[in-house]
């Protein structure tokens, strides 16, 4: 299977009265464009559209959802199989993106959602997401609309969004292209039999309301341990539902570029042998968690693996899962390594994890999300502040009399991410 | 299997105390993780997770935990589950003493769904 990524720079976003359209780099948005399209849905009563470029003093928060926006332009399928295109296998053909560019949903949904993106200052440092021009749509449900409906709204919502921005580059010539190509198992096998084989292990979190991921639209929840392309993954075959713990959540951007893919393309064929990727859930149910864990294991080595890379979401319930696919791949003789972020308390001494093992001997942090930060008062608000004194990583009057926020990093939208999509680690 | 559904969340007794064993207490988010390390050690088998989602202990109040009815023999590994857990919650600081009741509602509804999924996960639905 090959996958061509179409990569066309976006410099700018800029509002515009006439048809939204890309040129030169810029992305110009018509707002009633877009309002019209997220108000299809009966379920939003009122939607706002703003732009955030990096280096302006801007804060969004409480972030729902980022999005790179993309458009199928030759192949199979089309984008977010199973929510917005039909379940056509994705991962083929061409795919063009306005690289640059991202779509950030923001609105309220329950009263402690999360997520904080700081366009300049300290905060800026630690959110991947302060480097990309972003359209930020914030939209508000009709009175008594339940969570999970609302929910489900706003990431439909982001999605269509995403949609008509990356229909625009569809006819473009892109500025660069990057080019994947990925074996069948025998092929691979037979290419590179002197490489270490190796496995990418991606966890899903899939435990409810606000905790959701989504696999060509099924509920991770209710899947089995699996095998999929990876370049299913880099063509928005999995998305994002997943509202809570901003720091080390998968936003569909996430997904869309996951690094530990990337990573493995290019040593592909160099130093190692990328046999595959699997893909298991978080789930509350312990039973759950053994046999997906179980599965894990049993299709590392069923993928002949000499080593595996484990990538976790979230913390604490997950730790668990982690650490069972941790022991049952090293018991396979399988080597692993995991990467996690540490709540290891605001001092960081405290113990990383909520669970441990032996077999865990190979770890890659993502930064530890107790970390304490002072976030300054920024000059425009896209969302709802007063939700930082009620989200992850605030506490009661955080909000000292100068406007200055003192929170945890885990506040900051994908500060510790577990993809190693930013760069907070240590040696 | 026959389970209990501790808890100290007034929706998920509200929900289910007409359907299912629900043993409600109103205390407090470590209590009711103390309260399932007794049952565990008494031989009470651990069904769900102690720590929910990614919702961090003390930023939520509300907890809730399938254990089963039968007490049979203690499981080291699930021993291990909870204490891990106890630590884990004594590492959060209480964040919000006065919290209000609509962000109350919301986190009860949290506890209620991610409980849920265990729920149907038990009884296969």
């Amino acid at each position: 299977m090959k996958l061509e990524l179409g990569n066309i720079i976006i410099n700018d976003i800029q509002f515009t009265n006439e048809g939204s359209k890309v040129e030169n780099g810029v992305l110009y948005v018509n707002q009633e464009e877009i309002k019209e399209l997220v108000l299809e849905d009966s379920n939003i009563d009122t939607c706002e559209v703003f732009i955030a470029r990096p280096g302006e003093s801007v804060r969004i928060t409480p972030v729902k959802d980022v999005i790179e926006p993309r458009v199928k332009v030759e192949g199979p399928g089309g984008m977010f199989p199973g929510w917005i295109a039909k379940v056509d296998t994705v991962g083929s053909g061409k795919t063009n993106v306005l690289k640059g560019a991202a779509v950030v949903t923001t609105g309220k949904i329950v009263g402690f959602q999360e997520g904080i993106i700081d366009m300049s200052g300290p905060g800026a440092d630690y959110t991947p997401f302060s480097k990309t021009y972003n359209l930020v749509v914030k939209m508000e449900p009709v009175e008594g609309l339940k969570q999970h409906e609302h929910e489900y709204a706003l990431r439909i919502a982001g999605f269509k969004v995403a949609c008509f921005l990356g229909a625009l580059g569809k006819n473009l010539t892109p500025d660069e292209v990057e080019t994947f190509e990925f074996d069948n198992l025998v092929e691979s096998a037979r290419k590179y039999p002197e490489l270490p084989r190796v496995a990418y292990v991606q966890m899903l979190q899939s435990q409810g309301l606000l905790h959701d991921t989504y696999v060509y639209g099924v509920d991770a929840k209710r899947t089995l341990t699996t095998i999929i392309n990876p370049l299913e993954t880099m063509d928005g075959a999995i998305v994002s539902g997943n509202c809570v713990s901003s720091c080390d959540k998968n936003p569909t951007y996430v997904h869309q570029n996951n690094r530990v893919i990337r990573e493995l393309f290019k040593a592909h064929g160099k130093t190692l042998n990328f046999m595959g990727m699997i893909i298991t859930n978080e789930n509350v149910y312990l039973a759950d968690k053994e046999r997906s864990s179980n599965w894990s294991a049993k299709l590392a080595e069923y993928l002949g693996c000499d080593g595996v890379i484990i990538s976790q979401e979230g913390f604490g319930n997950p730790d668990t899962d982690l650490i069972m696919n941790t022991k049952k791949i090293e018991a396979k003789g399988i080597k692993t390594v995991i990467i996690t972020d540490e709540y290891a308390g605001r001092d960081g001494k405290s113990q990383s994890l909520a669970d441990a093992d032996a077999s865990a001997n190979a770890v890659v942090t993502g930064g530890n999300a107790n970390q304490v930060i002072v976030l300054p008062p920024m000059e425009t608000v896209y969302g709802h502040l007063h939700f930082v004194d009620t989200i992850a990583g605030g506490s009661a009057n955080n909000i000292d009399a100068h406007g200055n926020i003192t929170v945890e990093i885990q506040a900051i939208t994908g500060a510790t991410n577990e993809t190693g999509f930013h760069n907070l680690s240590a040696r | 299997m026959e389970f209990i559904v501790v808890t100290n969340n007034p929706l998920v007794k509200e929900k289910y105390e007409n359907e299912l064993n629900v043993d409600y207490a109103d205390i407090s988010f470590r209590d009711v993780l103390c309260k399932v390390r007794d049952m565990i050690h008494k031989g009470h088998r651990l069904l769900t997770h102690p720590l929910s989602g990614s919702v961090k202990p003390h930023e939520t109040p509300y907890k809730s935990i399938l254990v089963s009815k039968q007490a049979t023999q203690m499981d080291l590994g699930e021993v291990s589950i909870i204490e891990n857990s106890i630590i884990t919650a004594d590492k959060f600081a209480e964040k919000f003493p006065n919290m209000p009741q609509s962000v109350k509602e919301d986190f009860q509804l949290i506890d209620c769904t991610l409980i849920t999924s265990g729920i149907d996960a038990v009884l296969r639905r």
